[in-house]
């Protein structure tokens, strides 16, 4: 036991050392490859129904939501969309109910990640890109090599990584089949 | 079918009539059928002189109950700078002209003013005091921005 908490811990500790930016208060982080800016292929956003609010350039997608993106596949069952407007950023959307993110990084190694509900937000503040996706409802994220539990999980956009608070993690070098282990 | 000057100038008055004066002048509803005509909404004052919505088609026939059977719908609505925000086409589509509501099981297409949100779908429901939509089936978005990665979501 004490051997398969101590290559949990390794493992994570990599996850951590390999982190470039500085940390701000995150009780754990795990790197994630940075994207591009360029132009890329439009995203698509298929759904059985929406709602489009002109006035407040709202759009509301039901049933059988599922986001197509060069990188990035989300499903769920409900999202509310801020719409730009005049080619500004992309500022705010709300998924809800079985919500499934899947994306490949910059070094092709996949994450999958499951929660009740993801909030993506983006602002600039005094020349400050603020990019977030938040994960609630026990998120959990899966990668190549491990599966971690965290309530909230932030995907922290701008500054390349997640910031996990109480994470719980299962690393799938070690083989088990036990119990996720509590590493803070 | 080629239109003349004069006919075409009777058909959008007509059209403009029919859409304009219904909600003053209920009981006094034309019969008519209107082809090529437009219908403008305007702002509230101090902006009553700017365009706030355009509805256009290419043919409209009187239904019982008010409605009309519009061909080759198009809305329009417009910020107040007067730049186009959105236009939304139709093939065909029922309008209450009472209650400004418009709907169709048919297909219908968004587009946003700059062109790059692009919306489809089957069946919708129009309401334009609320400028509001509703696409009831097979609903396709396209965000076509540079630089804008969804990868957030």
């Amino acid at each position: 036991m004490k051997h398969i908490f101590f290559l949990m811990m390794l493992g994570f500790s990599c996850l951590l050392s390999a982190q470039t930016n500085a940390p701000v208060a995150p009780p754990a982080t795990a790197p994630v490859a940075k994207e591009s800016t360029k132009t890329k292929p439009p995203t698509e956003i298929d759904s059985d129904s929406a709602d489009f609010d002109l006035n407040a350039h709202q759009a509301v997608y039901r049933n059988h939501v599922v986001v197509t993106d060069p990188k990035v596949r989300l499903t769920c069952e409900w999202m509310l969309v801020t719409l730009p407007q005049g080619g500004e950023h992309l500022s705010h959307v709300l998924a809800a109910t079985n919500v499934v993110v899947d994306f490949t990084n910059a070094q092709g190694e996949k994450y999958h990640v499951t929660a009740a509900q993801a909030v993506y937000d983006y602002k600039v503040v005094n020349t400050v890109t603020n990019e977030t996706v938040t994960f609630t409802g026990n998120p959990v994220v899966d990668t190549t090599n491990s599966t971690i539990y965290s309530e909230p999980m932030v995907w922290d956009r701008g500054r390349n990584h997640f910031v996990f608070t109480e994470p719980k993690m299962i690393s799938k070098d070690t083989g088990t089949n036990g119990p996720a282990q509590k590493l803070f | 079918m080629k239109w003349n000057a004069a006919t075409v100038c009777l058909a959008i008055g007509a059209a403009t009539f029919l859409f304009t004066g219904m909600k003053d002048h209920a009981q006094s509803l034309p019969v008519g059928h209107a082809t090529d005509f437009t219908s403008n909404q305007y702002f509230e004052p101090p902006n009553e002189r700017l365009v706030k919505m355009r509805l256009s088609g290419a043919e409209a026939m009187p239904l019982p109950g008010g409605l009309l059977d519009i061909r080759h719908l198009q809305v329009e609505t417009f910020a107040l700078d007067g730049k186009t925000q959105v236009i939304v086409s139709a093939p065909q589509c029922n309008y209450s002209p009472f209650d400004g509501v418009a709907n169709s099981a048919g297909h219908m297409e968004l587009q946003s003013g700059d062109g790059k949100i692009d919306v489809r779908g089957e069946g919708f429901l129009w309401r334009q005091t609320s400028s509001s939509l509703t696409i009831s089936n097979h609903v396709r978005t396209l965000i076509n921005m540079p630089g804008v990665t969804m990868a957030g979501l």
